[in-house]
Order: structure tokens, then C-alpha cells, then sequence
């Protein structure tokens, strides 16, 4: 009805045609200025007159407009005919960064609370499904549905997980579901999330391998982002404040028992540069505490020294005080201390005898054992962190293959040739760094030879630092030496007998190492095993050998790695146990590899040994820190990276139902209209009241004395 | 008014007012009587011009005989001769001087005013006075008295005339100038609202027969700036014609066209060596024709 108000729009040109002029005659002296300054001033006088009658109209019409309260549709045409049926997808962002502590409640709680909403909203006959948007998508009702009060439970049922997320495989396979629905329907997406830049990640590089591949591979074709209308709620904080450990390193990684452990911390920031006290706890107890200045936005690092660790496994963690997210403020791993490295010698008495007596003198030690040649076929290798293989070829078939296993798995093979063997023998074993060509006899004198490590190559995988005191120059008497062929893969030559002449070779087998001397374990060939540098480099080759071999202190959730990696000695028999207390599932691929498929939880896992009494920590796994970067999106850069034609973002949800309910119904232009009125108003009004203003001419300019005289500026 | 002559324009006070003051010409003039201004004739007084050559018939009282001493040779002292000055009044009485506004004087209300306090100055200062009132044509010609009557007389004369309806400025100027034969002092006061380059010409014209011209440009502060606050249907007061104008829209422009007209009148003056003075008619006329006269005297020094 009020449009018919515009017809007021009219009104001032009827009041300007029809305005009875009451006109007072004045006399004037002359009209011959009056006359001038009209034709001067008629120009400006009809243009200023016919900006106000716009004004004016454009006043009347906005006001009659605003008054018959107009509502602009967002959706299609049809929808102006006949109600329109929704199939509506609901994705729920659930990496823990939405377990966001705001006032109002958690991020989390507050997406849930709007999915509710949106489906509360819905009417009879719309249809809807849910996917949470984790580390992989999790269809929660998969194939959109009626049954909105089924959905609802669902969906209050639902915790956030603790991993990242991937919204736009979620939204993908969402919209999927959607696709496969009948029927000529309103499409629309909702995504409810805390903002945060990370999960959209996808959808950024979606758009860039899209440039460069085209749109065919698109994960959302572009059909779909230009129908689907598309409703964003960052419910997040806008200037999120976070500090957390974000990522640690223990050094050495080999730790013996006496050794002081050195902890490199990195603190991961989301917000201003604020003083973080970040502390280590070992077994329940702290052991060190100390202040770091972060930075905004940034990653700072901070050292720690833990001192006096007994040797075992220890359950540590760095803390950092509780903040609006709580999950990301503890960093678990473990420290593995040994007392020794078990070592085996396997070869005859009359080879192996210095070896023993260097690793082992005096009394007898258990961590150093001398098995002869025949038992390595039955020994389990596995329990050595080091095998030393002295004068044993030839070789079973059996042990050979059980020594190249152990290898690379991690473990540490130390070949030294012997008498007993023929060359054709050493060939049966493929993981030797080189195979041997030849012995030679060394003449006295060229017997006296110095030993020198030769310096790390590019791309050399196998490395050895020769421990010895600064200016010895190390020499040993050869009387018998082997000569090698070419080196094998990942080897290389790691120490010279003067002239180039290969003494020790290594390689890089699998995950551990194999390292072979030209010249055997006694003193048959050599005076090497007498010299004071034989002890330093044998335990050298073990412990290097064995740091190869060490398990991470820590994992992230969701790795998938095999067993041997991150269990030491695990066996088929052995459970391990997630934090929950659920046994962590280990898939068998074949040829003895257990590989663990993905750690679910957070938390130390732990190991039950068939018949030991008290289950082993064996894993620290943390959360993604990734995921801890808190930094929230601009509207502009997610319609820039999602590329939706229809995409709504809402800060909240009271926001986002205002924006479904003007997008469904229609938004009302009234308030607009009223601005844009009162706009006009004071347009008109200044202009009116400008054009009404005297403005200073000539004659203002002049001054006029008492006496007269007139004086011009 | 009841009163008549001097009396129905000025009262004791303005009288008193304007008693000590006196209107000096700044060039020599010509009048009938011994006075205190310079003359264009050499005859007898105590302020020496120059010498010329001895001719018979002059009287031998006024060789130098010091210069005769000195060159043998017979000189005549001549001495500056000091007449009256004779002023003459042109009172405009044109359509336009009938305008008044915000319960002012007429222009011409003023103009009388102004030429009564004039003639009273001038008189005061025993120079003479004469009087010529024009319109449309030349109205009345009154000749230079020294004589507080023939001003009374002429003031009634002035009294007697109603502004008349259209204007004839330029024309009559010239006239008059035609008719002062003798060097003297014209005072003009109108609101020059003619055509404007005939007015100058004819002001010019005075200067030609070198006559000390003063210009009372007479004009109301409503005609200066069109302050006016509501539009109206103005009447010409010359010529009747009639226009519907909104003085608020175009201020501006008028002012500027004001502007200009003044500025050309006062260039042109200053140009021809004429006194050029803007009189408002809200100004009090005593205190005007005082603080004019104390600056010219100041000028003259």
C-alpha cells in the first residue's frame, strides 16, 4: 500500500508548478544590476534549483519506499512462485583448535549449538545430513534426511576429535551426497567452523593446482561452487591467543646412562609477543622451569638440560601455562636411557679374542657376548645393538639372511675378514659396503701405514667421526691387507691406510648401518688391535651405529610408521596399548613388518611384553602442532580460495541466522532506504541553506571610511 | 517639515558641529572678492609670485630696485592675488535618488541635507555659494552669494522640488559646465545612475575648464548590497519597468556588478584629479561632511 507513497515524489514539482507567487512590488533605483546579476546568476540559479528538486523527489521516493518495507530475495526466481525445498549439508570443523575456550563456551559447543540451529530452522520435507571435518571425513549422516530430530541427536552427541582437519574434502564429499538426491531442490552448505586459516588450506592449494591443471581435476567443480549456495560460520576468536610446545629434540638421541640429555623446546605463538614460562617434567617431577619471550606470531625456541637420568624409559612433558586451548599445552616424549649397548662377537676364539678383551676386559660383561660361528643361525640378533662378525664367512644361508634382516631393521654390522674364508665366500652376504677383490701381503717396509679419515662427501649417507686427541696422527704396522672391488650403493671408504688405500668401508643398509676393515680382528694382519685407538673406534662404529637406530622420543597423531621404527624389539607377541587403553592395531605386511596403520590418541602408549608384570611406555604421541597456529582467515581470502559464487560467513551464529533468514526470505531494504533518506535530508538541507547563504561580492570586499574615501582589497 | 531653508535640514547642534571647518579648493580659483584662496590673477598681497619686464604705464611702486641695483635693468614684482571661492552645488534629483530603505533618507533627502551643510561650511568661511537642481532636465540655477539668505533661499528653492521621474545627469553636466565661466569648485551629488561612460565625460568636462570637482556618490547600503531577504517584484524607480527577482540567489553577482560600477567611477576620478567620496545614506550627514572636510584639510598640508 505504501508504495503508492511514491507518487509523494511528485510533490515537489507540483508545488513548484503550481505556487502562487505573492509577490510584494518593491521600488529599486535601477533594475539595470538586478537585470546583470540574474542573467549572471541564472545558469547556476536553475542548476542549484534542479538539485534540490532532486533531492527533494529522491527524499519523498526513499520515504515512500522505506515505509512499504521491501525485501530483496537472494534466491532463484522460482522460489518468488512456490516454497522452495532445501537439501541442506552440515560440516562441523573438528580439530581441536575448535575446543577453543571463548566466553561464551567453546568454539566447538557454539558450532554444534548453530548446526542445531540450522536444522531447527529447516522445514517439514527439507532434507540434511552432517559430516565432521577431521583429519579424514566423517560422514555422520551420510545420505540427507527428513528425520531432522534424528540429525539433532547426532549431533549432540559429537566430540571433537583431536587432530587437524580437511574442510574441503568434507565439503566435497559432502556435496557429493547432495548430488545423489532426486529432485529439483535449493542446495545449500553450511560450515561451521572458528575461522581459523588451516583447514582452508585445501581449498587454497585446490585453487592453485587448479590454474595450473585446469578445473577438470577440481576436488569441487565449478559447476557445483556456482549452484550451491554456501553459508560460512567462524565462530572463533578474532584475535585468538595461544603459546604451546610445538616441537622438541633430544640430543644426543643415544642416551647412556651419566649423560645429561639436552632438550631443544620450540614455542609456537598465535598472538602479541607475551612471556611464556614453559616447564619439563620427567617421571610426575619437574625438572626445570624457565621464562621465554615469544614472539607475535612466531616460533621461539628455549634449551633445557636434564641431568642425572637413570637409565630406563622415561614419560616426560613440557608444559606451558593453560590457555583458551588447553589441548596443545603439553609436548609428551620419552627419554630412553641405556646403561649399555649389548653387543655381539661372533666368530672363533683365536679372531675374536682382542675384540672381547677391548669391550669387555677383565671380568665378564653382559652386555658383550662371543658366540661361535654355528650359533648365529639361531641367536636372536635383535637383542644386539651391534654384531661383530670376526673371520665367519663362509655363512649359512640362514645366517646370512638373518644378518641382512637385522641390518636393516637398524642394527649394526662390523665385519672383519679372516683366514678361514675364500673370497668367492664374502659374495654370499649383499650388504657388505664393497665386496673383496684380494688380500696382499705387505711387505716391512711398507708395513708402518697412517690412518686417516677420509672427509664427508656430498650426499654420503654413511658417516664416521674417527675419536681420537687433537695431533695424533694414528699408525698402524699391516702385514696382510684386503683390497675391495667397487663400492656397493650408500657405501663409501671412511678410513685410508696411507695412499688412498681403503682400511674401513660402511654403508647404509635400510635403517642401520654396515661398516668392513680390510685387515682382521687380531694380530694376524695387522698391529691394529693393539694400538690405543682400537678400543675408541670400535665403540665408535657401536655407538654411531646404534644412534642410527634410535627411536623418535615422540610421534605425531596420525603417523603411520612401521613397528621396528618406533618399538624397540617388537615382537609379534607383544600388545600395545593405546592411551585409552584400547591395544593399538598393528598390521602384518608380510616378511616379518609390522607396521602401526595411524595413532588415534593422544598420549604415552604402552607395551605388555608376554609374561612381564608392568606394561613399558614405548611411544609419545602428540597432536599436530600444526594445528595449534591459530591465525583466522578474512572473509575476503576464503571467497578468494573457495571460489563460491554464493558464500555467506557469519562471525556468529546469531549473525548467521539473520544472513539464512535473508537469504531465504528476503532481506528487508527499509533501514536502507531510511539511511539513504536521511542522507538526503541533510544533503538537502545543507544545500539548501547553502544556496540561501549570502556569499561575499565586491562591494563587501570595498571599505568605506567616515570621510568617504573607498579603499578596494 | 515645518521648518524652511537651512533650519529644515540642519539643527543648532550639526550647525555648531560644522561651524570651525572649511572647505579649501585644491587648485587656484577664480572668485569676485579678496579671500583666502589662491587666484588665478597676480595683483596685490603679501605672498610673492614672480618678475617680469617693466612696462610703461606701470606703477613705479612696484619696481625692484634691489634687482635694478644689481642688472640695470627694471623688473616688476608681482604678488599671488587670494580671491573667494565661488562653490557650486548640482544637487541630483533624478527617479533613483527617491529610494530609501530600512527607514534611512532618501537619497535625495540626502543629497539636500548634504548640500545645506555644504553651503553652510562654505558660507561660514565667507566664500560663495550657488546651487543648480537637476532631473530630467536642468531644474534650477542659482548664481555663487556670499550670503546666508540667498543659501536660505536657494535650500527653499531645493525644498520645494520632489525627485523627479527619469534622469538626464550627463546632459545637464555638461551644461553646467558650459555655463561656469570662472575657475571654481563644483560639488556633485548624485547616485550617478546614468550611462555611466557620458556621467565621466561630462565630469571631465568640469575638469577641462578647471573647476575643483567633488563627487558625492550618493547611494543607499541596500543598493551596495542587496541585502534584501526575500524575493520580491522590483519596480524601476525611472523607468517603472517591473522583474521578479530573488535577491538571495543572485547577492553575489550584484555585488560584484556594484563593485565594478564604483570601482570604474572611482578609477575615472582619481584619474581626472576629482575628489571621489561614497557617501551611505545611513551615515549621519554632520558627521560626514565633518570627518570629509578634517581629512581634506589634512591632505591639503
Amino acid at each position: 500500500m505504501f508504495l503508492w507513497a511514491l507518487t509523494a515524489a511528485a510533490i515537489p514539482l507540483m508545488l513548484h508548478m503550481f505556487q502562487r507567487r505573492k509577490t510584494v512590488v518593491t521600488p529599486f533605483p535601477t533594475l539595470r544590476f538586478l537585470k546583470a546579476a540574474q542573467k549572471r546568476s541564472s545558469s547556476r540559479v536553475r542548476f542549484e534549483n534542479f538539485l534540490l528538486w532532486l533531492l527533494r523527489t529522491l527524499l519523498l521516493l526513499m520515504l515512500g519506499l522505506a515505509f512499504a518495507l521491501p525485501v530483496l530475495r537472494m534466491t532463484t526466481g522460482s522460489s518468488w512462485l512456490i516454497r522452495t525445498r532445501r537439501d541442506v549439508a552440515i560440516v562441523i570443523d573438528a580439530s581441536y583448535s575448535m575446543t577453543y575456550e571463548l566466553d561464551r563456551g567453546k568454539v566447538w559447543d557454539i558450532c554444534k549449538d548453530a548446526a542445531v540451529s540450522v536444522i531447527e530452522g529447516l522445514l517439514s520435507g527439507d532434507r540434511v545430513c552432517v559430516y565432521v571435518a577431521g583429519d579424514v571425513p566423517v560422514p555422520v549422516i551420510e545420505k540427507p534426511t527428513t528425520e531432522h530430530a534424528t540429525v539433532i541427536q547426532a549431533i549432540r552427541t559429537l566430540s571433537c576429535l583431536s587432530g587437524t582437519s580437511k574442510l574441503d574434502e568434507t565439503v566435497a564429499l559432502a556435496l557429493k551426497a547432495l548430488e545423489q538426491q532426486e529432485g529439483r531442490r535449493e542446495r545449500e552448505v553450511y560450515i561451521l567452523t572458528d575461522g581459523q586459516a588451516l583447514p582452508w588450506q585445501g581449498f587454497r592449494d585446490a585453487a592453485k593446482k587448479e590454474e595450473q591443471a585446469g578445473a577438470d581435476k577440481a576436488l569441487i567443480s565449478r559447476e557445483q561452487r556456482d549452484k550451491v549456495s554456501f553459508f560460512a560460520l567462524l565462530a572463533g576468536a578474532q584475535q585468538p591467543d595461544n603459546a604451546c610446545p610445538s616441537n622438541l629434540k633430544v640430543s644426543p638421541p643415544l642416551l647412556l646412562a651419566g649423560q645429561s640429555a639436552r632438550l631443544n623446546v620450540r614455542i609456537g605463538r598465535t598472538g602479541t609477543a607475551k612471556q611464556v614460562t614453559v616447564a619439563v617434567e620427567v617421571d610426575g617431577q619437574e625438572r626445570a622451569r624457565r621464562g621465554v619471550t615469544t614472539e607475535a606470531n612466531a616460533e621461539s625456541s628455549l634449551e633445557f638440560a636434564i641431568a642425572g637420568l637413570e637409565p630406563g624409559i622415561h614419560v616426560a612433558k613440557v608444559t606451558t601455562p593453560q590457555d583458551a586451548l588447553p589441548i596443545d599445552d603439553e609436548f609428551l616424549f620419552l627419554l630412553r636411557v641405556r646403561k649399555q649397548l649389548p653387543v655381539l662377537i661372533a666368530g672363533p676364539q683365536e679372531a675374536t679374542r682382542y675384540l672381547k678383551a677391548a669391550l669387555a676386559p677383565g671380568a665378564a660383561d653382559d652386555s658383550v657376548k662371543q658366540i661361535d660361528v654355528a650359533e648365529l643361525d639361531s641367536v636372536d640378533l635383535r637383542d644386539y645393538q651391534a654384531v661383530f662378525l670376526c673371520d665367519v664367512f663362509p655363512l649359512t644361508g640362514q645366517a646370512v639372511m638373518r644378518i641382512e634382516e637385522y641390518a636393516k631393521t637398524g642394527g649394526v654390522v662390523i665385519v672383519f675378514p679372516g683366514d678361514r674364508a675364500d673370497l668367492a665366500a664374502y659374495a654370499e652376504m649383499k650388504i657388505l659396503p664393497a665386496q673383496p677383490k684380494g688380500t696382499e701381503e705387505i711387505p716391512v717396509e711398507r708395513a708402518a701405514r697412517p690412518l686417516r679419515r677420509l672427509p664427508n662427501q656430498k650426499d654420503q649417507i654413511v658417516n664416521f667421526n674417527l675419536p681420537l686427541p687433537p695431533g695424533a696422527i694414528p699408525t698402524v704396522a699391516l702385514k696382510r691387507l684386503m683390497s675391495f672391488g667397487d663400492l656397493q650403493e650408500n657405501g663409501a671408504v671412511l678410513i685410508t691406510a696411507g695412499d688412498g688405500v681403503p682400511f674401513m668401508t660402511g654403508r647404509a643398509v635400510g635403517r642401520g648401518r654396515v661398516f668392513m676393515f680390510a685387515i682382521s680382528a687380531n694380530r694376524e694382519w695387522s698391529t691394529f688391535p693393539l694400538t690405543a685407538f682400537f678400543l675408541p673406534v670400535v665403540h665408535q662404529l657401536i655407538r654411531q651405529g646404534a644412534g642410527a637406530s634410535v627411536q623418535p622420543p615422540h610421534l605425531v597423531m596420525g603417523s603411520n610408521i612401521p613397528v621396528n621404527e618406533a618399538v624397540p624389539n617388537y615382537r609379534e607377541d607383544d600388545v600395545i596399548a593405546m592411551p585409552s587403553g584400547a591395544p593399538l592395531p598393528v598390521k602384518d605386511n608380510g616378511n616379518r613388518t609390522f607396521v602401526i596403520e595411524e595413532l588415534a590418541e593422544p598420549g604415552i602408549y604402552t607395551r605388555a611384553k608376554a609374561g612381564a608384570a608392568q606394561p613399558e611406555p614405548v611411544l609419545a604421541v602428540n597432536t599436530d602442532r600444526f594445528e595449534s597456529r591459530l591465525t583466522p582467515a578474512t572473509t575476503e581470502e576464503l571467497s578468494e580460495w573457495t571460489g563460491f559464487k554464493k558464500f555467506l560467513t557469519a562471525k556468529d551464529p546469531e549473525e548467521l541466522t539473520r544472513l539464512i533468514g535473508e537469504y531465504r526470505n528476503g532481506r528487508s531494504l527499509a533501514e536502507v532506504f531510511l539511511w539513504i533518506a536521511l542522507l538526503l535530508a541533510l544533503a538537502e538541507w545543507w544545500f539548501a541553506n547553502r544556496a540561501l547563504r549570502t556569499q561575499t561580492g565586491t562591494t563587501e570586499k570595498m571599505t568605506v571610511d567616515l570621510s568617504g574615501k573607498v579603499v578596494t582589497t | 517639515m515645518s521648518e524652511e531653508g537651512i533650519g529644515a535640514y540642519l539643527n543648532p547642534a550639526q550647525m555648531a558641529k560644522l561651524n570651525r571647518l572649511a572647505l579649501n579648493s585644491r587648485y587656484v580659483v577664480e572668485g569676485t572678492l579678496a579671500g583666502r584662496h589662491r587666484s588665478a590673477q597676480k595683483g596685490a598681497s603679501t605672498e610673492f609670485a614672480d618678475h617680469r619686464s617693466y612696462m610703461p604705464g606701470d606703477d613705479l611702486k612696484r619696481i625692484d630696485w634691489k634687482v635694478l641695483g644689481r642688472t640695470d635693468k627694471y623688473y616688476i614684482r608681482r604678488y599671488q592675488d587670494e580671491t573667494n571661492l565661488r562653490v557650486y552645488l548640482l544637487v541630483d534629483r533624478s527617479g533613483s535618488m527617491n529610494y530609501s530603505s530600512g527607514g534611512h533618507k532618501t537619497k535625495f533627502n540626502y543629497a539636500c541635507t548634504l548640500a545645506a551643510a555644504l553651503g553652510y561650511v562654505v558660507l561660514k568661511a565667507r566664500d560663495a555659494v550657488g546651487m543648480y537642481i537637476y532631473g530630467e532636465k536642468m531644474d534650477a540655477a542659482l548664481p555663487c552669494k556670499n550670503s546666508f539668505n540667498e543659501l536660505n533661499n536657494a535650500l527653499k528653492v531645493l525644498q520645494g522640488y520632489k525627485p523627479a521621474k527619469g534622469t538626464a545627469g550627463a546632459d545637464v553636466m555638461h551644461q553646467i559646465a558650459e555655463s561656469i565661466s570662472r575657475r571654481a569648485m563644483v560639488i556633485i551629488i548624485s547616485d550617478l545612475l546614468d550611462d555611466q561612460p557620458e556621467i565621466i565625460k561630462a565630469i571631465a568636462h568640469f575638469r577641462k575648464n578647471l573647476h575643483d570637482v567633488i563627487v558625492f556618490h550618493t547611494l543607499d547600503p541596500v543598493e551596495l548590497n542587496l541585502d534584501l531577504k526575500r524575493g520580491a517584484e522590483f519596480e524601476d524607480l525611472e523607468t517603472g519597468e517591473r522583474m521578479i527577482a530573488d535577491p538571495r540567489t543572485m547577492a553575489k553577482e550584484y555585488k560584484d556588478l556594484m563593485g565594478t560600477f564604483i570601482e570604474d567611477y572611482r578609477k575615472a576620478c582619481s584619474e581626472m584629479k576629482v575628489d571621489y567620496r561614497l557617501v551611505k545614506t545611513d551615515e549621519p550627514v554632520d558627521t560626514f561632511v565633518r570627518a570629509y572636510l578634517e581629512e581634506r584639510k589634512r591632505l591639503s598640508r
